[in-house]
C-alpha cells in the first residue's frame, strides 16, 4: 500500500519533471512520417503536412468527442480572419476508426468546415505523436518543428492558438 | 521480485527522465513518450452497491517511450496494474510489467515490424489488433509484420503473432494468428482515374487462427429440462486451424462514396456460440454523400456466428477478439444514456444507420450570423432469423450441430436497439452558445444486459456556454431522461467554469428520481478540478459513480459503483 503511494508519488514527480521541460528550445521536433489517410482514402504521409514556410494547426480530433467539435467549431467561426492574417492552414486529423471513419467527410461538409481532414483509422499517428487523449493542438513554425503542444479544449483557448500564430507570421 | 520491481521502475524514470534533460532530438533521432496515471481512494457505500474493496487506494499507471531515428523506430510501454482500479480488476488487467515493445523499420517501398503491433484489415471484419484503454482493451499481437508496396497503388501486408491477453507471459501459449491483406488503389495506379474525381479500391484478406486442441469439450444437452445431460464433442471433431476470409471495395465520385465488405468464417465451435459448425459471415455497406453545409451517410451491418478469438474457451467480454465487428449507431457521450448505449453483436445483429448533418448557412435569415447546425439520426438494430436445424431440434442442443440456419435479409423477431435523434446548435451572440437535443431510445435490456424488459425512454438535453469573459467561460449541461422502464426516470445537470488555457472547475449531480424503489432514489454527485499546462493534464475528482456500463466505440464493459476521490495525471514529452 505504502508502496503504491510511493510509486505513485515518483511518477507524479517524474511528470512535472517533464513538464517544465522548456518547449521553446532549439533542435525543435517535426511531425513523425506516418502514412495515414485522405478523405478520398488515399495514402497521406504526415510529413507532407506543410504550407509554403506558414503556420500550420494539427488539431487531432473524432466525430464522437465534444471537445474536440467545440474547439474546431470555435476557430471556424475566426478561420477566415486567421488564414487572411497569418496564411495559417489547419490539419484536423480525426482518429474515427472503421465503424465511424465514413462518417467523418459527411460531419465536416454537413459543418462546412475549410479544414484539410485526414483519416488516423488506426491511430498509428495518435500513437506516433504519444497522444493520450483528445482533443490535441500543436502548431508548427514555418519550418515545420512544433513550438507549442496541448491537450483538452476550454472555451477561449483558441485565443492563445491565435497570439501564436501571430507572433509565428511576425518572426518570418 | 519485489526488488525487480523497483529497480525496473526506477530505471524507467531515469531512462523518462533523462531526454527530458538532454534534448528530444538529437541529431536525426529523437526519443518522445507519455505517461499516464489514474488512482482512486474508495469509500464504502452500501445503498449505491459501492462494496468495500481489499486495497482502499487502487492506481493504473502507464509509460510509453518511442525512439525514432529517420526510418527506423522502436518503442515501448511499461503498465503498473498491479493494484488496479476496481474495474480493471474485474476485467482481471491486473499485473506489471512491459507487454507492449515493438522494432520497426521502414522505407518507401518495405515496412518490417517485429514485437507487438496493432493493425487493420479492411473494416476490421477479418483483423483488428488495437487498444482502447480506458476500456481495458489491448489485443496487439506479438510477432512480426511486413508491408510491401511492390507497385504504385498496390499495398501487401503479412502478419503473424500471439494475441495479448492482459498480464499473460505468452509462455506456454498455444495459440496464434497469422493473416495477408492486399488492397488495390487504382486511383493511384492510373493517376487518370483519381483526376477525374473518381476513387476505386478493391481489397481482399486472409487470416487464420491456430489452436491446438487436445481436450474434449463438455456441453450440456437439454438444459434447464428434466433430461438434461452432458454430451461430449471428441477432440478430433475440433478444428485447430479457422480461417476468416473477406472482400471488400471502396467506390467514389466527388462527394459520393460507397464503402463496402464481405466476409466469411469456417467452422468454429466455440463457448460465445454455444459449439455450432455453422459457418459465419458478415456484411458491412456504407454510402455517404456531402457537399459544403449538407453531410448524408447511411450504413447496414449483418453480423452472424462472427465472434472471433484466439481461444475457444475465452467468454469474458472483450478479451482475445481477432475482428472485431463495428457498432455503427451513433454514439453519444450523454451522461444518462450511458446505461443504454448499444454495444456491438458479433454472433448476431442485423442493423440500419442514418445521419444527416446540416448547417443552415451563415449569415442568412434563418440560420443567424454564425449559421445553424441541425443533425438528424435514426438507428435500429434487431438480431438475426435463427431457425433451428432438424439435427439442433432432434438433439436438444445447437452445440456440435450446424445450429441453425438464417436467412441473410431478413431482421429476426427481436428488437436490440433503437434511436431516433434530432440536434440543433447555434452560436446565438459572441458570448452564447446553445445545443438542444432530443433522442427516442428503445434498448432491449434482456438481449443486451441480460435482465428482463424493454427500455423506452425520452432523453432531452441543453448545453449552454457563456463567455463571461475572455478566457473566462460557464458552461451548464441540463439532461433529463424520462421513462417508466428498468431504473425509472432521471435527471442530471452539470456547471463548469473553465479559465483558459489551464482551469477546469465543475460541479454535478445525476438523481435518479424516478426509480420505482424509494430507497434507490439516489444522488450521484461529482466534484472536479483539472489543471493543464500544455501536454499535461492533472485533475482531481470526488463523488459517486452509478453502477452501469462504458461504452466507446461501440465495445462495452460493466462499471461497478465507486465513490471516492481520484486523481488522474496524464503527460506527454
Amino acid at each position: 500500500m505504502k508502496k503504491l503511494i510511493l510509486i505513485a508519488a515518483a511518477l507524479v514527480f517524474s511528470a512535472t519533471l517533464w513538464a517544465q521541460e522548456p518547449l521553446m528550445e532549439k533542435n525543435l521536433a517535426k511531425l513523425p512520417a506516418v502514412t495515414i489517410q485522405t478523405l478520398d482514402g488515399q495514402p497521406f504521409n504526415t510529413q507532407d503536412i506543410q504550407n509554403d514556410g506558414k503556420p500550420i494547426i494539427v488539431s487531432l480530433w473524432a466525430t464522437w468527442c465534444r471537445p474536440c467539435i467545440a474547439e474546431l467549431m470555435a476557430i471556424a467561426d475566426e478561420y477566415e480572419d486567421w488564414v487572411e492574417e497569418t496564411g495559417v492552414k489547419l490539419y484536423a486529423v480525426s482518429i474515427d476508426d472503421a465503424k465511424t471513419s465514413a462518417r467523418v467527410a459527411p460531419f465536416v461538409n454537413g459543418k462546412n468546415w475549410e479544414y484539410t481532414v485526414l483519416l488516423d483509422v488506426n491511430s498509428d499517428f495518435k500513437r506516433a505523436m504519444n497522444v493520450n487523449d483528445v482533443p490535441f493542438m500543436c502548431i508548427l513554425n514555418g519550418k515545420g518543428e512544433i513550438v507549442w503542444e496541448h491537450t483538452s479544449y476550454a472555451p477561449g483557448s483558441e485565443e492563445e492558438v491565435y497570439e501564436i500564430l501571430k507572433q509565428l507570421s511576425k518572426e518570418k | 521480485m519485489k526488488k525487480l520491481l523497483q529497480s525496473v521502475l526506477l530505471f524507467l524514470l531515469v531512462a523518462a527522465a533523462w531526454p527530458a534533460q538532454a534534448q528530444h532530438q538529437l541529431g536525426n533521432s529523437r526519443i518522445s513518450g507519455d505517461f499516464g496515471f489514474n488512482g482512486m481512494y474508495y469509500i464504502p457505500d452500501s445503498l449505491i452497491g459501492a462494496d468495500a474493496v481489499d486495497s482502499k487506494v487502487r492506481a493504473n499507471a502507464f509509460l510509453n517511450l518511442l525512439y525514432s531515428n529517420g526510418g527506423f523506430s522502436a518503442g515501448m510501454r511499461y503498465e503498473f496494474y498491479q493494484f488496479p482500479l476496481i474495474d480493471f480488476e474485474k476485467l482481471n488487467y491486473k499485473g506489471q510489467g512491459i507487454r507492449y515493445f515493438f522494432a520497426d523499420y521502414k522505407n518507401d517501398f518495405i515496412q518490417v515490424t517485429a514485437g507487438n503491433f496493432y493493425e487493420q484489415f479492411g473494416n476490421g471484419l477479418t483483423l483488428r489488433a488495437y487498444e482502447e484503454r480506458q476500456l481495458g482493451i489491448d489485443n496487439s499481437l506479438l510477432g512480426a509484420r511486413i508491408k510491401i508496396t511492390p507497385y504504385k497503388g498496390i499495398y501487401l501486408t503479412g502478419v503473424w503473432g500471439i494475441e495479448r491477453l492482459n498480464f499473460d507471459t505468452y509462455v506456454g501459449r498455444r495459440d496464434f494468428v497469422r493473416g495477408l491483406d492486399g488492397e488495390i488503389n487504382f486511383g493511384e495506379m492510373i493517376p487518370k482515374i483519381a483526376e477525374k474525381g473518381f476513387v476505386f479500391n478493391v481489397g481482399g484478406s486472409f487470416v487464420s487462427k491456430f489452436e491446438k486442441a487436445d481436450e474434449e469439450i463438455n456441453v450440456t444437452v437439454f438444459p434447464g429440462t428434466d433430461t438434461v445431460r452432458q454430451a461430449v464433442i471428441a477432440t478430433d471433431k475440433i478444428p485447430q486451424n479457422v480461417p476468416v476470409w473477406a472482400v471488400r471495395t471502396s467506390f467514389g465520385y466527388k462527394g459520393f462514396r460507397f464503402d463496402g465488405e464481405f466476409a466469411q468464417k469456417m467452422q468454429d465451435p466455440t463457448v460465445t456460440n454455444d459449439f455450432i459448425y455453422r459457418k459465419g459471415n458478415a456484411l458491412f455497406l456504407s454510402a455517404t454523400y456531402s457537399m459544403k453545409g449538407l453531410g448524408i451517410a447511411a450504413s447496414f451491418i449483418r453480423a452472424d456466428n462472427m465472434d472471433y478469438r484466439s481461444q475457444r474457451m475465452m467468454k469474458t467480454n472483450s478479451l482475445l477478439f481477432i475482428n472485431n465487428i463495428p457498432a455503427i449507431n451513433r454514439q453519444y457521450s450523454y451522461q444518462l444514456l450511458a446505461d443504454y448505449s448499444f454495444a456491438s453483436q458479433p454472433n448476431g445483429q442485423i442493423g440500419v444507420q442514418l445521419q444527416v448533418n446540416y448547417q443552415i448557412p451563415k449569415k442568412s435569415k434563418i440560420g443567424g450570423k454564425y449559421g445553424t447546425d441541425l443533425t438528424f439520426n435514426f438507428s435500429r438494430f434487431h438480431n438475426i432469423d435463427r431457425q433451428w436445424t432438424p439435427e439442433a431440434i432432434a438433439l436438444g442442443t445447437l452445440s456440435g450441430t450446424d445450429g441453425y440456419t438464417s436467412n441473410l435479409f431478413k431482421f429476426g423477431p427481436d428488437l436490440m436497439y433503437q434511436d431516433i435523434g434530432f440536434e440543433f446548435h447555434r452560436r446565438l451572440t459572441k458570448k452564447w452558445e446553445l445545443t438542444l437535443a432530443y433522442n427516442y431510445i428503445t434498448y432491449n435490456l434482456e438481449l443486451l444486459q441480460g435482465h428482463e424488459g424493454i427500455m423506452r425512454g425520452h432523453l432531452v438535453a441543453a448545453d449552454l456556454l457563456w463567455k463571461v469573459a475572455p478566457k473566462h467561460a460557464l458552461r451548464l449541461e441540463l439532461q433529463h431522461l424520462y421513462t417508466k422502464d428498468d431504473e425509472g426516470s432521471s435527471i442530471y445537470g452539470m456547471l463548469e467554469y473553465s479559465i483558459s488555457p489551464h482551469w477546469f472547475f465543475s460541479v454535478g449531480d445525476e438523481w435518479n428520481y424516478g426509480n420505482p424503489d424509494k430507497a434507490h432514489k439516489l444522488h450521484y454527485y461529482n466534484i472536479a478540478a483539472a489543471y493543464v499546462w500544455r501536454t499535461t493534464r492533472i485533475a482531481l475528482n470526488f463523488g459517486k459513480t452509478k453502477e452501469g456500463i462504458l461504452c466507446i466505440g461501440g465495445v462495452c464493459r460493466a462499471v461497478p459503483a465507486s465513490y471516492g476521490m481520484g486523481l488522474s495525471v496524464t503527460t506527454s514529452f
